[in-house]
C-alpha cells in the first residue's frame, strides 16, 4: 500500500509543478513527472513477490515451460505503448512552445495572454 | 586549426569511433527482441540516439550532407505500410491479423518465433527514423528574431 501512496505523491509533485510554475519548459517537465508516476503505479500492480520477469530464458525454463511464477507481462507491454505516446506528446508540446516563443519572445505564461492577432 | 561547426576535435574523434558501437548495440537489441528484454522500440531509440550523437558532435550542416532526411522520412512512412502488409499476410495465411505464418523454429535460437523478428526490425527502423526526424525538425525550426511586440 505504501508504494502506491508514494506513486500518488509523485503524481502530486507533477500536479504541483503544472499548477504553480510559470515557465513553459517546467510545465512540460511536470507533465513528464505525472506520466512517470502513472507508469510506475501500473508496473507496480503487476509486481508479484518472488516471481521472475516474464521472459523465457534457458536458466528459468524446462522444455519451454517456466519453472517458477512470472510477473504479469500485460502491464509492461501497456507501459511501453504509454511511453511511446508520452514521447509524442512531449515532442508536440515542445514544438508548440517553440512556436509560442517565436511569437511572444518569452516562455512566461503570465506574459502570454493575448488570444488573437 | 579552423574551428567550423560542431564541437571540438576531441569530441568529433571520439564520436567517430563510438557511434558505430552505439549502432551495433541498437541492432543487437532489435535482432534479439524475441529472446531478451528490449525489442523494436528500445533498439530503435538507441539507433536514433546514435544519429543524435552525430548531429550534436558535427553540427546540423554536416548531418544534412551525410544523411538524406527526406529519404529517412519516406522509409519511416513505408515501414508502417509494411507492418500492415505483414498483418494482412497473417490474415490470409495464418488466420488472423498479425498471426504467425512462418515456422516457429527452435526455442532460444536467433532465427525462431516466426514473424516476430521481422516485425521487430520494421518497428526498430521506424522508431529510429521517426525519433531522429522529430529531433532534427525541432532543431532546425527557424526562430524569427524581433517579431511583434
Amino acid at each position: 500500500m505504501t508504494v502506491y501512496l508514494l506513486c500518488f505523491a509523485l503524481l502530486l509533485v507533477g500536479v504541483y509543478g503544472v499548477l504553480t510554475k510559470r515557465d513553459l519548459i517546467k510545465i512540460i517537465l511536470s507533465l513528464g513527472i505525472m506520466g512517470y508516476a502513472t507508469n510506475l503505479m501500473i508496473i507496480l500492480f503487476a509486481y508479484k513477490n518472488g516471481a521472475i520477469y516474464a521472459i523465457l530464458t534457458k536458466a528459468n525454463s524446462l522444455n519451454g515451460k517456466p519453472t517458477g511464477p512470472m510477473v504479469d507481462p500485460l502491464p509492461q507491454a501497456l507501459i511501453l505503448t504509454s511511453i511511446v505516446i508520452e514521447l509524442g506528446i512531449t515532442a508536440m508540446l515542445v514544438a508548440m512552445s517553440i512556436r509560442l516563443y517565436e511569437k511572444y519572445k518569452t516562455f512566461d505564461i503570465t506574459k502570454i495572454r493575448r488570444l488573437s492577432g | 586549426m579552423k574551428q567550423n561547426e560542431g564541437m571540438t576535435l576531441i569530441v568529433k574523434t571520439v564520436t567517430r569511433v563510438s557511434v558505430w558501437l552505439i549502432f551495433l548495440y541498437g541492432i543487437y537489441i532489435i535482432l534479439h527482441g524475441h529472446l531478451t528484454p528490449g525489442g523494436g522500440f528500445a533498439g530503435g531509440v538507441v539507433l536514433a540516439l546514435g544519429f543524435l550523437n552525430i548531429m550534436l558532435a558535427y553540427g546540423r550542416k554536416y548531418v544534412e550532407g551525410w544523411l538524406n532526411i527526406k529519404l529517412m522520412k519516406d522509409i519511416e512512412s513505408s515501414m508502417a505500410t509494411l507492418f500492415l502488409a505483414l498483418g494482412i499476410l497473417g490474415m490470409s495465411f495464418g488466420g488472423g491479423l498479425l498471426a504467425n505464418f512462418l515456422s516457429k523454429g527452435e526455442l532460444f535460437r536467433l532465427l525462431s518465433s516466426g514473424t516476430i523478428p521481422i516485425l521487430n526490425i520494421l518497428i526498430g527502423t521506424k522508431v529510429s527514423m521517426a525519433l531522429f526526424v522529430v529531433i532534427y525538425s525541432l532543431a532546425v525550426l527557424h526562430i524569427v528574431k524581433g517579431g511583434e511586440k
